[in-house]
């Protein structure tokens, strides 16, 4: 179970001041190796061209403060996104991008795509859609936007505080040392 | 050489189960188990220089593994689909890393995904699947749903029970 919840986090006092300038200098990280990750050159470039909210594109996570997960993960592509979110410098924060991230989508009954990311990593932010068009993604940028500005956006302080229950999850999945169906059920 | 002529020469090497013709560019034969390196050599020798893939398929009602080589040839502009059946029960079948190279790229995807061993193929090690114990995920038998279920949990509610 997780122990502390996102509430009791809540960004206060000077921090509020702080969040008012990170909220306009996001660098996104993007992780794309989902389908909808077509949808982010239109987003990024002229046509709706994210870089009036102060969002721009970088190359590596130890710079970068948003982390976008494009779709679906398998587990040898979670394990690499754990380890670029342990790069990453606090604050950070995590958009889940499209269906496959919030329950698996359509790789709901995949034997190698994991169904919820929220369950590896903190996820401040999911943006439903099979894939969300860039309206939707300007929308999902501004509310994240407000939830840093309001001091709601604690998804890395909730990581920290957890540890053990994520890390706990992310073991499950990529340590595994037994089968997942005892031989009995596989004879069924 | 037409569609007839390629049919007819396997046929006469080695007895062929059954061919069928899909259209002017594309035809499928079946050999027996032991007919199929040396089919497939033949083939070889005939222009067939090409192995576009080598696949495998699980008919899960007969109790058999189809596997299925596709060779291309130039020089006839046909497509050949050779095909045999292999017991699903502990499924051997010799490797073709002889005549071509790269089917041991092809032998070890189709080893981790539906357990089929390549006698003479040295590399028959894990290759996508991440540290992965189970039965292989392509057999019919393999019941992905629950897998998925148990591997990463059906509902927030019911896992944290
Ligand atoms: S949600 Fe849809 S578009 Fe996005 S990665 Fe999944 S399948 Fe692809």
């Amino acid at each position: 179970m997780i122990q502390t919840s996102t509430k009791d986090l809540h960004d206060s006092g000077f921090e509020k001041v702080l969040n008012f300038f990170r909220k306009r200098s996001m660098w996104m990280l993007h992780y794309c190796t989902g389908c909808g990750a077509m949808e982010l050159p239109p987003t990024m470039t002229t046509r709706w061209d994210m870089e009036r909210f102060g969002i721009g594109p970088m190359a590596t996570p130890r710079q970068a403060d948003l982390l976008l997960i494009t779709g679906y993960l398998s587990i040898k592509s979670l394990k690499r996104v754990i380890r670029t979110y342990e790069q990453m410098q606090d604050p950070k924060w995590v958009i889940g991008f499209g269906s496959c991230t919030i329950n698996g989508g359509i790789y709901y009954d995949s034997y190698t795509v994991i169904n919820r990311l929220s369950d590896y990593i903190p996820v401040d932010l999911t943006i439903e859609g099979c894939m969300p068009r860039p309206e939707a993604i300007m929308t999902g940028f501004q509310t994240l936007m407000d939830a840093i500005q309001k001091g709601e956006a604690v998804g890395y302080k909730k990581y920290k505080e957890n540890y053990e229950w994520y890390k706990k999850n992310q073991d499950s999945v990529l340590g595994r040392t037994e089968p997942v169906f005892t031989s009995s059920e596989v004879k069924k | 050489m037409n569609q007839k002529e390629i049919i007819e020469l396997i046929d006469n090497k080695f007895g062929i189960v059954k061919s069928n013709i899909y259209d002017e560019y594309q035809l499928s034969v079946v050999v027996k188990k032991e007919n199929i390196f040396a089919a497939l050599a033949l083939m070889q020798l005939n222009d067939f220089k090409e192995l576009s893939i080598l696949t495998a398929v699980d008919w899960f009602d007969r109790n058999v593994f189809e596997v299925v080589y596709i060779l291309f040839s130039y020089t006839h502009n046909q497509q050949l689909i050779l095909k045999t059946e292999i017991e699903r029960d502990n499924p051997e079948i010799v490797s073709v890393m002889k005549l071509w190279e790269v089917a041991e790229t092809y032998e070890r995807d189709v080893h981790e995904f539906f357990g089929i061993k390549f006698l003479g193929n040295p590399s028959l090690k894990p290759f996508f699947l991440h540290n992965w114990l189970d039965m292989p995920p392509m057999r019919k038998d393999f019941k992905t749903q629950q897998y998925s279920d148990k591997v990463f949990g059906k509902t927030k509610e019911e896992r944290e029970k």
